[in-house]
C-alpha cells in the first residue's frame, strides 16, 4: 500500500489526480492540501509514502516546500508542474519523476509504477537535494508552533543546538524545537550564514559580536544576544579563518 | 527623391542668378549709346553658358566628394584646387565664343590686353565661385542632414515597431496549460462543461493571436477577451473568486491596446486569488471622463506589498503604454480599502 499527499492549489486539478488514483487498490489517499505551508503540515503529521507536489503554488512553491524536507526520511516526491522549464531540465530525470499538465492516465500509470518500485527502497532524498539547488539556501525556515507550522527568517535565527534527533532553533524571541539533523540544517541553511562553534552548536555570522580567548586555548564565542557559547578547538580554525583573523 | 529635389531647387537658383546678372548687364549699359543692345547679352550669356556648363560637371563629379561633407575643409579643398583649371577654361571659352559672335556680325570684341584679363578674371571667378561652392555646400549638406533624419526616423520607428511586437501581451504558457489541465479534469465528470471551456479557450487563444496583427481594438472587444479569460480562471480557482463588472456604456467605443487588460487581470489573480486562503472579488470598473478612459481592476484581499507590480506583466503593459502615449499614460499600483486596484488612464487618441 503506498499511502498519497495530493497538493495543488486548483481544485479540477486535484478532482483529477484523486479520481484516477481511486482506480489503484494499492494506493490510499491519505490527504489534499491547497498551498505550501498546508502542504509542510500535512507531510509533517500524516507521514505519506508519496506526494504529488505541484510546483506553483502561493506562499511557498512546491520546490521551496521540498526544499524544507530532511533528505534522509523525505516521502518520495512527484512534481507536478504545467510549465517549468528551468525546474525541468535541472531534474535528474532519473532519479525524480514529474507530471506535465494536463497528463493521461497512461502517464500517471508510469509514474505509479516508479512509485512502487522505489517504495521502500529508497526516500524522497534526490527530490529534496534537486528542491534545494534550485532555491539556493533557503531564506525562510518552516518552524513547529504548537500544532502549526510557521516560517520564519532565516536572518532571524540566532544560534542552532543539536539535540539528539532534534536542533533547537533559538530567535530572539523564541526558540523553536524541529526534527531535523544539524548537518541537514546546515546545508539547507547555507554555509554563508552558519558557521559551527562546537559538534552540535551553529551560530549565525551576523549575530557574533566578540570571540574571547579562555584557559588552554579554548574560546568563548557571545553573540549580540548575550548569548556566551564555547568554541571548540576543532571548529576554531574554521571560524578564526571566516573572521578574518 | 531628396537629393534630386535639391538638385532641381540649385538650377532654379542658378537660373535666377543669372537672369539678374543679365538683366543688370542690359539695363547697365542701355544708355550708352556706343554699345549695341545685344553686346551686353553676348558677354552675360557666354559667361552663364561656360559657368553652366562648369555647374554641370561640377555637379556630377562632387557626388563622390559627398563623403567629406563632415570635414568642410577638405571639402572645399577638393573643390577649390579645380580653380586654376576653371579660369583657365572659363577664359578661353567665353572669350572665345565672344569673338566668335563679333566675328560673325563683322566686328572685334575689344576688351583689356590677355594678361589684365586673366588677372581681372581670376579675382573674379575666386569670388564667383567661393560663392557657389558655399552654396553647394549648403544644398549638398541640407540633403545629406535629410536623408540622415530620414533614416533615423525609419529606424525608430522599425525599433518601435519591433519593441511593441515583442511586448504584445501574450497568454502565459503556465495559464495555458493550467487551463488545459482544467479542462482535462472537468471532461471525466461534466463533459458539456468541460466542452463550454475548451471553446472559451479556443476563443481566447485565438483573439490572443489576432492580437499580434492589430495593434488597437475597442473596449468592447478587449472586455470579450477579458471575459473569456476571467471565466476560465473562475472554473480554475471555483469558489475562491466573484468577479463584478461595472463599465460605463459611453466607455465601449473608447480604443485601448490590444491584449492590454489581460496582463492586468491577471497580475490579480496572481497576487490576489492564487495568494489568498479567503474568496477574493474583483471588480473591473470602466468609465469615460473628459477625454480620457479610466479602467479600475480591484482585487480585495491583498496587501501591495514590494513584489506586486514588478511582474514581467505589468512591466510590458507600461512599456506599450510608453511607446504608443509616450507620458500621456499611465498604469498604477495602489493599495485601495482591502485590496489593491490597478489603475488604468487612457488618452483618446495615441497621437
Amino acid at each position: 500500500m503506498i499511502r498519497v499527499l495530493i497538493v495543488d492549489d486548483e481544485p479540477p486539478a486535484r478532482d483529477k489526480l484523486r479520481r484516477w488514483l481511486a482506480r489503484h487498490s494499492d494506493i490510499a489517499l491519505v490527504g489534499e492540501a491547497d498551498d505550501g505551508l498546508a502542504t509542510a503540515a500535512a507531510i509533517a503529521r500524516l507521514k505519506p509514502d508519496a506526494v504529488f507536489l505541484d510546483i506553483q503554488m502561493p506562499g511557498l512553491s512546491g520546490l521551496e516546500v521540498a526544499a524544507q524536507l530532511e533528505p534522509a526520511d523525505a516521502p518520495l516526491l512527484v512534481f507536478v508542474t504545467a510549465f517549468d522549464e528551468h525546474a525541468i531540465k535541472a531534474f535528474d530525470l532519473n532519479a525524480i519523476d514529474y507530471l506535465l499538465k494536463p497528463y493521461d492516465e497512461d502517464r500517471l500509470q508510469k509514474t505509479l509504477a516508479r512509485l512502487r518500485e522505489r517504495q521502500g527502497i529508497e526516500p524522497g532524498t534526490a527530490a529534496v537535494r534537486s528542491a534545494r539547488s534550485q532555491t539556493g539556501p533557503s531564506d525562510r525556515l518552516l518552524v513547529p508552533q504548537g500544532e502549526e507550522l510557521q516560517l520564519i527568517d532565516t536572518a532571524a535565527i540566532h544560534w542552532l543546538e543539536a539535540d539528539d534527533n532534534y536542533v533547537h532553533v533559538h530567535t530572539a524571541q523564541a526558540r523553536f524545537i524541529v526534527r531535523r539533523t544539524l548537518a541537514d540544517l546546515l546545508a539547507q541553511l547555507g554555509a554563508e550564514r552558519f558557521v559551527r562553534i562546537h559538534k552540535s552548536i551553529a551560530v549565525n555570522i551576523a549575530e557574533i559580536k566578540t570571540l574571547s580567548p579562555l584557559f588552554k586555548g579554548d574560546h568563548e564565542v557571545t553573540l549580540r544576544s548575550g548569548a556566551v557559547l564555547r568554541l571548540s578547538r576543532r571548529y576554531k580554525q574554521e571560524l578564526f579563518a571566516l573572521m578574518g583573523g | 527623391m531628396a537629393p534630386a529635389n535639391s538638385n532641381r531647387a540649385l538650377y532654379a537658383l542658378w537660373g535666377l542668378f543669372w537672369l539678374l546678372m543679365i538683366v543688370v548687364a542690359v539695363e547697365d549699359e542701355r544708355q550708352n549709346h556706343f554699345i549695341a543692345w545685344w553686346e551686353p547679352l553676348v558677354w552675360e550669356g557666354s559667361s552663364c553658358i561656360v559657368a553652366t556648363f562648369w555647374l554641370a560637371l561640377q555637379r556630377r563629379v562632387s557626388k563622390r566628394w559627398d563623403e567629406h561633407l563632415d570635414h568642410p575643409r577638405r571639402w572645399f579643398g577638393k573643390h577649390l584646387a579645380w580653380l586654376p583649371l576653371i579660369i583657365l577654361g572659363f577664359v578661353s571659352a567665353a572669350y572665345g565664343m565672344r569673338h566668335a559672335v563679333y566675328a560673325l556680325v563683322g566686328r572685334t570684341y575689344q576688351h583689356a590686353p590677355w594678361g589684365s584679363v586673366f588677372v581681372y578674371e581670376s579675382v573674379k571667378l575666386l569670388l564667383f565661385t567661393s560663392l557657389w561652392v558655399c552654396i553647394i555646400f549648403g544644398f549638398a549638406s541640407f540633403a545629406r542632414w535629410q536623408q540622415e533624419r530620414e533614416r533615423l526616423l525609419a529606424l525608430q520607428k522599425h525599433l518601435a515597431e519591433s519593441q511593441l511586437a515583442q511586448l504584445k501581451a501574450q497568454l502565459q504558457p503556465h495559464f495555458l496549460f493550467n487551463s488545459l489541465n482544467t479542462i482535462s479534469a472537468l471532461m471525466q465528470v461534466d463533459v458539456p462543461r468541460a466542452d463550454r471551456l475548451l471553446t472559451r479557450l479556443a476563443d481566447l487563444l485565438r483573439s490572443s493571436l489576432q492580437a499580434g496583427a492589430r495593434q488597437m481594438t475597442s473596449l468592447r472587444e478587449e472586455l470579450q477577451l477579458l471575459e473569456l479569460y476571467a471565466q476560465i480562471m473562475e472554473e480554475r480557482f471555483a469558489g475562491r473568486v466573484t468577479l463584478s463588472w461595472n463599465i460605463a456604456d459611453d466607455a465601449l467605443e473608447a480604443a485601448v491596446p490590444t491584449m492590454l487588460l489581460q496582463p492586468v487581470l491577471e497580475n490579480a489573480f496572481k497576487h490576489g486569488v492564487e495568494r489568498s486562503r479567503v474568496p477574493v472579488s474583483i471588480r473591473i470598473d470602466a468609465i469615460q471622463r473628459d477625454d480620457l478612459l479610466h479602467v479600475t481592476i480591484h482585487n480585495s484581499g491583498a496587501t501591495l506589498a514590494a513584489a506586486h507590480g514588478s511582474g514581467i506583466g505589468l512591466r510590458n503593459c507600461r512599456e506599450r503604454l510608453d511607446l504608443i502615449y509616450g507620458k500621456r499614460a499611465s498604469l498604477d499600483l495602489v493599495q485601495d480599502g482591502d485590496g489593491v486596484a490597478a489603475r488604468l488612464t487612457l488618452p483618446r487618441s495615441p497621437e
